[in-house]
């Protein structure tokens, strides 16, 4: 009798998803959540274009010089060496640029001061010299993108843009429309007038959107990823991704981000049957989440950024002289165990889904008063 | 003309026990209590008056601020037990985006729970009783009025339910089409079910109804068979229309019962149009009239229908037409 119910229940459920993910996923009004989707793999990938443009530079300049350089090499040029030291020492420069710069005198004369640049590499960094009169006057040694600061970058651009704006805001698209957006069609009374449990209707259009954001957004963080380790070399992506933690760093994020579908799902789908008006409720969330960390430890937990930030795999480290305000928000000084976390997430997320169960139970078809 | 508080079975009614709705300070029904039997049931009144109010009730669509309502013995806030038997088709004039009338019908008999195949012949079936075969395969966005309508019944009735209910079913229906629906409903009807129609159109609910219950600004105003109610209301004489070659003759032996109030020669000079105190003893008076040699072709009832009962009952300024 039980299993009859809860097969009756699924096949329910996968009706509501199938109606539901038709219109979630190809809905007119929601084209501006691929866009935020797709923003951070369309910087990633300008990212990566103009990384493989300067190494693609690099190599030319090493493979022109005439001597192969270390790093070393490149350090031991010190200010107001000779042209000839300098030759002396890397060899002749493989790129070798003249201009000219103009000076104006506190007399108002204008001279005129010509510049050699010389520009030498070890295919990791690229060192740019300028000569004045045969001596040199300034170096500058460019590092290349590296993995750690790579992963950092990618930390950065997941928690403060992904995690809090992107998944945030989609997941409030997606969401909030599963009653509202229904309501406001003057729809909902078609699943109403069904022999289905609310319940069971309210756990449909859940996982149904659950769905949607996650092909969403896990398809957005596997191409973050995919496009962020091709701007690395192949020996240098290998070493990245199964030397460096670079696997378990992307399952985190793919986790992460469906963990963050949950969540907020969760929030909003809760906020969309409670509220007529939206923009007060997400405003509400919006505050909640970004003021997490100056809440009384207790009432931190009541939160989903808080799970998802002691999920994330990397740590954003915040350099000297950073305002403290900036630090809070960036440093986790009180994260949780990985199981911890993520119960954290599943638990506040039934919390929303109980409260939405029991209002979805109760809740009226009444369009003439929205 | 209403009965305040009875007995009433839960179990072959629907039943409305004191239920009172409204929608903030604004009131949908008040202090309603009916039994409806099986058969067609049509409730009756202008814009406003409740009708919609008392439909959306029955289905768990929206929830009484005070009473109790079952529907077979079913809680209406019970979805999963109630469309089990019920079907609704709304005034609502919307519908989930991007499915073709087939899929409309299919989808809600999937939600049920009904297997593909199952959901399949029933929605196919449903979709022919209505008579929109060909269109099924269209989007509804594209279809008009009638046949969202049509498409709306479709759903309300594919998976055969006990109890039909239907919010004027038959509004954006060309006249082949009303009949062929009103067929409909008497079938449904004859097989035992209850069929619930509003209608603000009264003409049209004499055609259907096997009852009817006449509401007025969120009351209700008096509800059973249309000529029991007409009798009950004795400060409107009864009108009567006899048609006879010679009307004169016969109004002068009319003129001697005490129960006529008022005889007009009717307008084509071929029958008599009476008010009487007392249909029945007026009717027994025809019979003996008749014996005594008057020719009289027909006597009918010129006020029994649902137009003049409303108008007696909540004033000619209400009445739809």
């Amino acid at each position: 009798m039980r299993s009859a119910t809860a097969k009756l229940w699924w096949e329910q459920i996968q009706s509501v998803i199938r109606l539901e993910m038709k219109k979630t996923l190809f809905a007119r009004r929601g084209l501006w959540i691929y866009v935020l989707a797709l923003l951070p793999v369309v910087l990633f990938a300008i990212n990566a274009a103009v990384a493989s443009h300067d190494r693609h530079r690099s190599d030319n300049i090493v493979s022109e010089g005439t001597k192969r350089l270390t790093n070393q090499d490149l350090n031991s040029v010190k200010l107001g060496m000779t042209s000839d030291e300098v030759f002396a020492l890397l060899g002749r420069p493989p790129v070798h640029i003249r201009w000219k710069e103009r000076k104006r005198s506190e007399s108002g004369e204008v001279s005129v001061i010509p510049h050699d640049q010389y520009r030498y590499s070890d295919g990791s960094h690229d060192l740019l010299l300028d000569f004045v009169d045969s001596k040199v006057t300034s170096i500058q040694i460019g590092t290349g993108f590296t993995q750690p600061d790579g992963a950092k970058v990618f930390a950065g651009v997941f928690q403060f843009f992904f995690l809090r704006l992107a998944i945030f805001f989609g997941c409030l698209g997606v969401f909030m429309n599963l009653f509202r957006g229904e309501v406001l069609d003057k729809s909902l009374h078609f699943y109403f007038l069904a022999p289905i449990r609310r319940e069971v209707l309210m756990t449909g259009k859940f996982l149904a959107g659950l769905l949607a954001t996650c092909i969403i957004f896990v398809t957005s963080e596997v191409l973050q990823i995919v496009v962020f380790t091709s701007q690395f070399n192949p020996a240098a992506r290998d070493l990245y991704l199964y030397q460096n933690h670079g696997l378990q760093q992307a399952a985190a994020y793919v986790g992460v981000t469906a963990l963050a579908c949950v969540g907020y799902g969760a929030f909003f789908l809760a906020a969309g049957i409670l509220f007529r008006n939206p923009i007060l409720p997400a405003a509400s969330i919006l505050i909640w989440e970004s003021v997490n960390p100056f809440l009384p430890a207790l009432l931190q937990k009541f939160s989903v950024i808080y799970y998802l930030k002691s999920l994330c795999p990397v740590d954003i480290p915040t350099p000297p002289g950073t305002p403290a305000l900036l630090a809070l928000l960036v440093s986790n000084p009180d994260p949780v165990s990985a199981p911890v976390a993520i119960l954290g997430v599943v638990g506040v997320s039934l919390l929303a889904l109980y409260v939405s169960s029991v209002q979805v139970r109760h809740m009226e078809i009444n369009y003439t008063t929205e | 003309m209403k009965e305040a508080t009875r007995v009433i079975s839960t179990t072959d009614r629907i039943v409305f026990e004191d239920v009172s709705k409204f929608y903030g300070e604004i009131l949908g029904v008040n202090r309603i209590s009916l039994a409806i039997p099986p058969g067609v049931t049509s409730l009756v009144g202008p814009n406003g008056s409740g009708k919609t109010t008392l439909m959306n009730l029955m289905t768990g669509l929206v929830r009484p601020t005070r009473g109790r309502i079952r529907v077979l013995d079913c809680d209406p806030d019970e979805p999963e037990k109630l469309f089990k038997f019920v079907g609704y088709s709304t005034q609502f004039d919307s519908f989930p985006k991007g499915l073709t009338g087939f899929q409309f019908v299919y989808s809600y008999l999937r939600l049920g729970g009904s297997d593909t195949q199952t959901a399949q012949q029933m929605a196919w079936r449903a979709i022919e009783r209505v008579n929109l075969v060909e269109a099924a395969a269209r989007n509804v966005a594209a279809y008009s009025k009638g046949m969202r309508q049509r498409i709306r019944l479709a759903q309300a009735l594919c998976h055969n339910p006990r109890v039909l209910v239907l919010d004027e079913p038959l509004n954006g229906l060309d006249p082949l089409a009303r009949a062929e629906m009103i067929a409909l409903f008497r079938s449904v009807a004859v097989d035992g079910c209850f069929v619930i129609i509003s209608s603000h159109i009264l003409h049209e609910v004499d055609a259907i109804s096997d009852q009817v219950i006449l509401l007025s600004n969120g009351y209700v105003v008096a509800e059973g068979q249309i000529h029991s109610v007409r009798n009950e209301i004795h400060e409107h004489p009864a009108q009567i229309l006899i048609r006879c070659d010679r009307p004169r003759d016969l109004a002068a032996r009319i003129m001697e019962s005490e129960q006529t109030i008022e005889i007009r020669i009717h307008n084509d000079g071929h029958g008599l149009l009476i008010k009487t105190k007392d249909a029945d003893e007026f009717y027994l008076m025809m019979n003996r009239i008749a014996m005594n040699g008057v020719e009289i072709e027909s006597v009918a009832p010129a006020d029994d229908d649902v137009n003049s009962v409303y108008e007696y009952l909540v004033g000619s300024d209400e009445v739809v037409r």
